[in-house]
């Protein structure tokens, strides 16, 4: 079979990415920010509190590497000229985004790698065997959610002119709004759209504010990733779902078991939906960009 | 007979109010050395960006190696070798990276250290291009212009850069590569390096074809003498559009 006209292309990107310190500075700090037992985590997960390490790893840390080293790879090079080299190639410009963010992906998803294989050599010694299904699988999603992640910086690196203009989307919409402040955010939208409060202590039974919040892709990881772990169907981290469902008035955590004691969970909330939503945020921007990256004038 | 190297008809490109080319009609033969020359600004480049598929017209059509430019990517490329105008290689990769990136995309078998051989960087293979000085980085691009035996070479601005050697070296390539079979196709301000190397030129003068033909005919045109250069040629042409303005053809 025949290796795909962007082969060549990404094989460069992941190589660009794979002998410069970043990604590997990033690994040191993913293992050194994911490592964190604590007594709520054993309890609730035993051995496999360690597969919840990795799902760590994906929190703050690894969002802010990931659009780090892929905010400026087509806005960069078209500022620098270099993008003339790869659109002199036998390569459509879609052949070029397909490429650049499977390249870029794989360049971050093997130094992600080394870090979860060495949260997960530690989690052994110290904690015992844990689930190696649940292990792979929380990895799996971890890259899964690596490829959205620079997905979308890509897309708006292709279709932006400026490397300022690139670095405020990324950083503002992408990480600030989506990650960072998402829960506060949909919070606000839940109450302006449904006149109700959305308190986190105490959260109405409403799918409406679950849907919302599981919304941006940071906490859809989440969701997905929980339900591989067992804990719960929530965007939250796992050891604060772990804390909610034992003592739910003690921490400001959205978790739908908890919101939904008496009344039925809507089919929506299932926690599919959390790799449903970060599919579509990996197809849609992407489509989005690439109809325009198509049509434009890039020099 | 085959198609036209290069083929385009009312070729147009503007930016809002500010026009950079101009209802070009042009046509390059398989195997001829055409030179592209004007001043800077006159719409060199535009053109090269519109027949790389690098921007899109405005207005116009065009074919290169008898493909549509701007839909036939993929099979045009895989034909055509680029040397861009203003570029930047990868600082942290090597001369051999690069070369195997063309390569390996054209799906071509070139011997990369051959290639950086020819251009004289033989020494620099496995050398970071972020190590390179302007002249060796210009060496490199003309070497990953070579990959895979294109049948049109398009060269923009090829002497940039270079000290008297490398120009030579442009020049040998171009002789070469045209005695191979190929059409070459490059821009130029410096005038002197063209008159050497080109069966034809295009005179081009803001966003508009001035003139186009081989140095002789030219000459006799604009009843110069047999010594004028090609800057006597192109101050004449040039000068006589700026007196009447627009319409001078």
């Amino acid at each position: 079979m025949a290796l795909p006209r962007w082969f060549p292309l990404a094989r460069n990107e992941a190589r660009i990415l794979l002998t410069s310190k970043g990604p590997w500075a990033l690994a040191a700090l993913l293992v050194l920010w994911a490592y964190r037992p604590s007594y709520i985590a054993w309890d609730g997960l035993g051995p496999d509190m360690t597969v919840g390490f990795v799902q760590t790893t994906a929190t703050i840390v690894l969002p802010l590497g990931a659009l780090l080293l892929s905010y400026r790879s087509i806005v960069g090079e078209r500022r620098s000229g270099s993008l003339k080299f790869v659109l002199g190639l036998p390569l459509t410009r879609t052949d070029v985004l397909v490429g650049k963010v499977l390249g870029r992906s794989v360049g971050i998803a093997v130094p992600v790698t080394v870090s979860a294989s060495a949260l997960g050599l530690i989690g052994l010694v110290r904690f015992g065997l844990f689930s190696p299904l649940r292990f792979l699988a929380v990895l799996l999603a971890t890259h899964l959610y690596v490829l959205v992640l620079v997905s979308l910086a890509t897309a708006v690196s292709a279709v932006t002119t400026s490397t300022v203009r690139a670095t405020g989307v990324v950083f503002g919409v992408v990480f600030l709004v989506l990650t960072v402040f998402w829960k506060l955010i949909a919070s606000r939208i839940y109450s302006a759209v449904s006149g109700q409060a959305a308190n986190p202590y105490d959260a109405p039974a409403d799918g409406l504010l679950f849907a919302l919040l599981r919304v941006s892709p940071d906490r859809s990881y989440r969701v997905l990733t929980n339900w591989i772990l067992g804990v719960g169907n929530s965007g939250a981290s796992y050891d604060a779902v772990i804390t909610k469902l034992q003592t739910p008035t003690s921490i400001s955590v959205f978790v739908v078991e908890a919101a939904f004691e008496t009344t039925p969970v809507p089919f929506y909330l299932h926690e599919v939906t959390g790799f449903v939503v970060l599919v579509v945020w990996l197809v849609v921007p992407l489509g989005v960009a690439r109809y325009l990256f198509e049509r434009g004038d890039l020099v | 007979m085959t198609t036209p190297a290069i083929e385009t008809e009312g070729l147009s490109k503007r930016y809002g109010e500010t026009v950079a080319l101009e209802r070009l009609d042009l046509s390059v033969s398989r195997g001829e050395v055409f030179g592209f020359l004007g001043p800077n600004g006159a719409g060199k480049s535009t053109t090269i960006n519109l027949l790389l598929n690098y921007a899109k017209p405005t207005e116009g059509t065009a074919s290169v190696l008898g493909y549509d430019p701007w839909n036939e990517v993929v099979e045009c490329h895989r034909r055509v070798g680029i040397l861009p105008d203003r570029y930047d290689t990868y600082d942290g990769l090597s001369a051999r990276r690069h070369l195997q990136l063309v390569r390996d995309t054209k799906r071509a078998t070139d011997d990369p250290e051959a290639l950086l051989e020819r251009v004289g960087l033989a020494d620099a293979v496995d050398q970071p291009a972020g190590e390179f000085s302007q002249g060796m980085e210009q060496r490199l691009a003309l070497a990953m212009s070579l990959v895979g035996e294109p049948d049109l070479l398009v060269l923009d601005e090829p002497f940039t850069g270079l000290d008297p050697h490398g120009v030579a070296l442009v020049r040998d390539v171009v002789a070469a590569e045209a005695e191979r079979g190929a059409t070459v196709f490059f821009s130029s301000h410096v005038l002197g390096q063209v008159q050497v190397v080109c069966d034809r030129v295009g005179i081009l003068h803001r966003g508009r074809l001035v003139d186009v033909g081989s140095l002789a005919d030219l000459r006799s045109k604009l009843d110069l003498g047999d010594d004028a250069t090609v800057e006597d040629v192109f101050v004449d042409l040039t000068a006589d559009s700026v007196r009447s303005g627009e319409g001078v053809r």
